[in-house]
């Protein structure tokens, strides 16, 4: 239950729990490692191929989309991503709509929040607002963005620019913290191989499903013990953000998401402050906005771990680009920000009026039409 | 060991700088301003300043403590979504608590209305009572303030022994002036002073008793075998 691990992480002194999100951090870069050699392990050629069939940008997208509805976090989704892309068997033009694709998937969470208001109309029908106008952004974002990126691969290209940017900096070196992370990574996989004496595909799969469970128990527990390290941050914060600008509230939005590594998290908390009226949809948005901007840290966190930091890069900056257009396009003009609030208001409006509308919407948008594009466009 | 400057924004270093402190501070502004009100309906309708004079600070004083209840209701929403259920209790007796100190509020602007038609004379027969009362009255919400603040338990019970006593002198009074042919001018409203008064009491004792019962028994004192018991 999380208020039982809420209220007895609060019991550890601080100075140690610092200390289990640092040895949790080093537990996400050896997934993160060891999902890369998993990969290595099986030939580059036989990995190709198993990525053909996301070549295409919808396929991919769909990927996106669902992987993270099922994970329930793009961080997770995100950090295989740039492990994969890392190992350079998941090209960054191809991992760009899948990155686009965990970001529309992430916004299930709050979505689902959202429903536990349901017994109160006028309630609900704020908090399913607060949280679809997430889902709109993004779903505004993507339909706006990827066909740019399909054309003109503005996305990664400049993604690349900046991450060779960074490169003169010296990004592309073997760190302590990657030598460390590597030798922690090579003595999982020489148990895996070693004493239980698999070969190759099933030493592939174990460390793959080796890894997902580490980045999943990682992130979360990550999340827990830094939600209960700066909760009264957390708090102070959005009671100051209520009723100021919304380049602040961003700010904020950021701050936190940064902090938990969650936008889940963030977008989560915002749910039952618009449901019961403390927050409007307007000052919510920029946060909302903020915790997709500040969620991209945990993919640019899992470069640190990668042999190709280069592409790596490139595609945890294509993450935090593509979130920064989408403000950019969206959020300055008052016309267009207003757009995802207004759609994600009617959609509100008719979910209360018919429940029904709840289950067609999520039904269709996170199941249906991405197993449909996985199977028209693979 | 002085924490590092840069780990300090990672936890509860100061707990003056917590969810539930910032609610707490907050509360003892509406308490503040609930003696503050209380004072000037009480000189208005006593005779010790001009009704029209307080008129203005009395409505703003009002409105002030309004929109404080309004800021706690707002922290305890937020404060429930960070924290989830860890410290639902505490949450709900800051909830009945901030309406108990809003009440405050409205029974001054009650006894407000009442000097503004009264005609007062310091001859009246309850009139020392009644100024006596006041100071009492007076000086137990600032009591309230200290108690609230520092919890301290003994201290809380003896007051609301005080306090019930304060009640119970009022109700007295009240069935005094309904049973007993008229000694004073205008008895209505001296009835309704009296009335008034108990409830701001009644009302600063709520507050009180919230550090020494749970959540399910505030608001019914008189309910409780224990909290009776000290009264008498």
């Amino acid at each position: 239950m999380a208020e039982g691990w809420s209220a007895r992480l609060q019991r550890i002194p601080w100075p140690v729990r610092l200390l289990l999100v640092l040895a949790l951090l080093a537990g996400f870069l050896v997934a993160v490692k060891l999902m890369e050699s998993s990969v290595k392990l099986v030939g580059a050629d036989t990995a190709k191929k198993l990525f053909e069939g996301v070549a295409s940008p919808f396929a991919g997208l769909a990927v996106g989309i669902l992987a993270t509805v099922l994970v329930q976090s793009s961080s997770v989704t995100t950090a295989i991503i740039v492990g994969l892309v890392g190992s350079g068997q998941l090209s960054v033009e191809s991992a760009v709509p899948m990155v686009m694709g965990a970001n529309i998937g992430t916004s299930i969470t709050n979505t689902l929040v959202s429903i536990g208001h349901i017994t109160r109309s006028a309630e609900f029908r704020r908090a399913f607002a607060g949280a679809t106008m997430h889902d709109f952004f993004n779903l505004l974002t993507v339909i706006v963005l990827l066909p740019v990126e399909i054309f003109t691969g503005a996305l990664h290209h400049a993604a690349a620019a900046l991450a060779g940017m960074l490169d003169i900096g010296g990004v592309d070196y073997d760190s302590p913290v990657k030598a460390f992370i590597g030798t922690l990574a090579k003595g999982i996989q020489d148990v895996i191989t070693g004493p239980f004496g698999l070969e190759r595909w099933g030493a592939a799969i174990a460390m793959i499903v080796a890894a997902l469970i580490l980045i999943m128990i990682s992130l979360t527990w990550i999340t827990r013990i830094m939600r209960s390290l700066v909760a009264d941050r957390m708090e102070n914060a959005l009671n100051d953000v209520l009723g100021k600008s919304g380049l602040l509230g961003m700010l904020v939005g950021i701050l936190i998401t940064v902090s938990v590594q969650s936008s889940s998290i963030t977008t989560s908390l915002l749910v039952p402050l618009i449901g019961a009226g403390i927050i409007t949809l307007e000052v919510a948005f920029p946060i909302t906005l903020g915790a997709n901007i500040g969620t991209t840290i945990t993919a640019l966190l899992a470069v640190l771990a990668t042999d190709k930091t280069g592409p790596a890069l490139t595609i945890a900056l294509v993450h935090l680009l593509f979130n920064v257009t989408g403000i950019a396009i969206f959020y300055p003009v008052p016309a267009l920000r207003k757009i995802p609030l207004d759609m994600a208001r009617r959609l509100a409006a008719l979910a209360t009026r018919n429940r029904m509308w709840i289950v067609i919407y999520l039904f269709t948008f996170f199941i249906a039409l991405p197993l449909l594009g996985i199977l028209l466009f693979k | 060991m002085e924490t590092p400057r840069m780990f300090r924004w990672l936890r509860r270093l100061d707990p003056e700088h917590s969810g539930l402190a910032r609610m707490k501070r907050h509360f003892g502004e509406m308490l503040e301003e609930g003696r503050h009100i209380f004072d000037a309906a009480s000189n208005a309708f006593l005779g010790g300043v001009d009704p029209s004079v307080v008129e203005e600070d009395l409505f703003a004083t009002d409105k002030n403590i309004n929109r404080l209840e309004r800021q706690i209701r707002r922290e305890i929403v937020i404060h429930g979504s960070v924290h989830g259920s860890t410290e639902l209790p505490q949450c709900l007796v800051m909830m009945s608590i901030a309406k108990d100190a809003e009440r405050i509020g409205d029974y001054c602007k009650n006894l407000y209305d009442l000097a503004a038609i009264r005609t007062k004379s310091k001859d009246d027969a309850y009139f020392k009572d009644l100024v006596d009362l006041k100071n009492q009255i007076s000086h137990l919400m600032a009591e309230a303030r200290g108690l609230y603040m520092s919890q301290d338990e003994p201290q809380a019970r003896d007051f609301m022994r005080r306090a019930g006593a304060l009640q119970r002198h009022c109700d007295a009074k009240v069935d005094e002036l309904l049973a007993a042919e008229p000694a004073t001018k205008q008895p209505a409203a001296t009835v309704l002073c009296y009335r008034y008064f108990k409830r701001v009491v009644a009302h600063t004792l709520n507050i009180v008793t919230s550090i020494v019962m749970p959540v399910d028994k505030l608001d019914f004192l008189d309910e409780d075998p224990e909290t009776r018991d000290s009264e008498e």
